[in-house]
């Protein structure tokens, strides 16, 4: 096939200022470098948030009585929550549904005593729910329908100071609103390295719960998706199943701080790119713009010989795009193997938080962050560059098409 | 009977230059015929480049009317004019022009895709690169040619599209004498072997030599016509 000449004459005019050419090549490729490492770092962070929240109890979806979404009023209790477990453990994609109960709690120890949100749990499917349970660090976690026994967390134990094998006073309030006391054992300690996080565990068993309140079954089903890109599918499937019996939650509902600190994350992210794609643009624009008023002479005789501004415009939009091209792959060459790094090796953060576990609104993190990688930084590479270059090498290309011919002419005689 | 193919009536064209007014075209009327090889003579600042813009469409007249190859040039668009160049007309200017990253064959190509020609223009471009001897320079860039040689390209590139006039600014002044008497051979050669009407600007006395017809330019006006009437201001 034979090259159109308006192409070879935009292809082969970027070789003649080679250093302006590799140098805006090297402008277009840094800077698509650097955004595709920051949208790739920022959507691996994204995963790891969500996943670090539904593993750290709130599950992708949570189902809850009604009115429980308005008042999150721990007294209220699924109907038919085992029927409702088993029927959405049933359902393909869904990775465990482990059922929770919470009550406002009394701990006391001789003369100590410390408020707690207790949370009785289901011990086959929680540590599987739950990352925090897999931090156990001294004795054992809680056995299917055992009563007297209570696992907690690091900082209680000291605030306490009771050790393994201690008996702790809980006191919760009944369901008449009269006392109810018992003692619980402690067996298992669990130490996430979060001091704030660890002095909000107190888990006993959903059956322990039910005996000291005197009310029956769990106030929600947590969820863990096989793959949390199904979460909205799945939760429109849950809301049709469970109709009007009760309510399903998205983690995003039920940790809005969480979930705002997300939607920020991203937004920040789209001005990093904005800013470096901004500082690219006008790189570009200026190095295009003094390649046309280099050649206002060129282009004047070339519109003396008839062309007109349009094939004039698409000329410079073809340098634009030439460079775009090269700039993509240099972007992609840059940022895929930097992406590749930070998603397989990561980059480790723990040293700020002095060698201690992350955590934010009880959620435990990963200090280690991955960063995404996949197919998709080939086309947003390429539509990065081109789109910068592209729109760069407009005003240049309008300018080029204004040349006065006669005066572009006269001014070199 | 004569065809014309440049009509000029009072035509004048005034610039602005600051503060003051530069009146570089000055009521010209005159007529070039078909087939004519005509010399426009006159000092430097005589308006002979301001004419020949005018006569290309490059520049627009400030008063008078002008038709070039039957258009009326005030009544056209910048697109339309465009066109009348792509089309009808052919341009030689004093500094070759040839495009840098173009070899000799694509600068002579250039001007037939932009008339939309097919795959036949690379043969109609050897075609005429050989009629003007430049078939060995034909994969040359510019910058590998003499300055002669880029000339004689530029000549091709403006015949190339079968124009019916070419306008030809200070073709010869940067050439020596030996180069410019091969262009000018060549010039009036297509002149009347093609029947293309040539028109340039020039104060070297050899192209004056070789011009049919010589108008000569005074203050933008028409001071003398050796072959038709004396000057109109």
């Amino acid at each position: 096939m034979k090259i159109n000449l308006s192409a070879k004459y935009a292809i082969r005019s970027l070789s003649r200022h080679l250093r302006r050419t590799i140098l805006s090549v090297l402008g277009i490729g840094v800077g698509c470098g650097l955004c595709l490492f920051t949208i790739a770092f920022i959507r691996g962070e994204k995963k790891m948030m969500i996943r670090a929240a539904a593993e750290s109890g709130a599950g992708h979806l949570t189902v809850a009585p009604k009115e429980w979404v308005n008042t999150r009023d721990n007294d209220l209790r699924l109907e038919n929550w085992e029927a409702k477990r088993r029927e959405i453990a049933a359902i393909d994609g869904i990775r465990i549904v482990t059922p929770r109960v919470q009550t406002d709690a009394l701990l006391a120890f001789g003369t100590r005593m410390r408020g707690i949100l207790m949370t009785g749990v289901d011990p086959p499917t929680e540590p599987v729910a739950n990352r925090l349970v897999q931090k156990l660090v001294e004795g054992r976690y809680l056995e299917s329908g055992e009563i007297g026994t209570v696992v907690v967390g690091r900082t209680v134990v000291k605030r306490l100071n009771v050790a393994l094998d201690d008996d702790l006073m809980v006191t919760v309030a009944g369901q008449d609103g009269q006392m109810s006391s018992a003692m619980l054992r402690i067996i298992g300690i669990i130490e996430t390295g979060s001091r704030e996080l660890d002095g909000t565990i107190c888990h006993v068993t959903v059956e322990q719960v039910e005996k000291l309140t005197g009310q029956q079954g769990a106030t929600q089903l947590t969820i863990l998706l096989e793959n949390p890109k199904s979460l909205e599918t799945m939760e429109e499937q849950l809301r049709n199943r469970m109709g009007n019996s009760a309510a399903v939650l998205d983690w995003e509902e039920l940790l809005p701080e969480m979930a705002a600190g997300v939607e920020g994350d991203e937004t920040w992210s789209r001005m990093i790119v904005l800013i470096i794609m901004t500082v690219v643009f006008l790189g570009i624009a200026s190095a295009q713009l003094a390649a046309v008023l280099e050649r206002r002479r060129e282009f004047a005789v070339l519109s003396a010989l008839g062309m007109k501004s349009g094939r004039l415009v698409l000329i410079m939009l073809m340098e634009g795009v030439v460079l775009g091209f090269a700039g993509a792959l240099l972007g992609l060459s840059l940022g895929a193997p930097t992406a590749y790094y930070v998603a397989t090796k990561g980059i480790d953060f723990s040293g700020l938080y002095g060698n201690a576990e992350m955590s934010m609104s009880n959620i435990l993190f990963d200090p280690i962050f991955y960063g995404d990688f996949g197919w998709w930084l080939v086309p947003l590479s390429f539509v990065l560059a081109l789109a910068a270059t592209s729109l760069s090498s407009l005003y240049p290309a309008w300018y080029a098409a204004r040349t006065d011919p006669a005066r572009a002419l006269q001014v070199e005689q | 009977m004569s065809v014309s193919v440049i009509e000029a009536k009072d035509l004048s064209k005034t610039y602005e230059a600051g503060r003051t007014e530069v009146q570089a075209v000055r009521d010209v009327s005159m007529t070039i015929n078909k087939g004519e090889f005509t010399a426009i003579v006159g000092p430097s600042g005589s308006g002979k480049t301001t004419l020949l813009n005018l006569f290309g469409g490059l520049d627009t007249a400030t008063s008078g009317s002008l038709s070039v190859v039957n258009l009326d040039i005030s009544t056209l668009s910048k697109r339309q004019r465009a066109d009348m160049r792509l089309y009808y007309l052919g341009f030689v200017f004093q500094a070759y022009n040839l495009v840098p990253v173009l070899t000799a064959r694509e600068n002579v190509e250039f001007v037939l895709e932009l008339q939309g020609v097919g795959d036949e223009r690379s043969d109609r471009a050897g075609e005429v690169l050989e009629e003007l001897g430049l078939t060995e320079f034909a994969d040359r860039r510019p910058n590998e040619l003499s300055g002669g040689q880029q000339q004689r390209v530029a000549v091709a590139r403006a015949i190339a599209s079968r124009p019916r006039l070419v306008l030809a600014d200070e073709p010869t002044a940067n050439l020596d004498g030996e180069n410019a008497e091969i262009l000018l051979t060549m010039m009036r050669r297509l002149n009347t072997e093609h029947d293309i009407t040539f028109v340039f600007s020039t104060h070297d006395p050899r192209v004056v030599a070789y011009a049919q017809r010589v108008i000569t330019l005074v203050d933008g006006c028409v001071d003398k016509d050796e072959i038709k009437n004396a000057g109109s201001c």
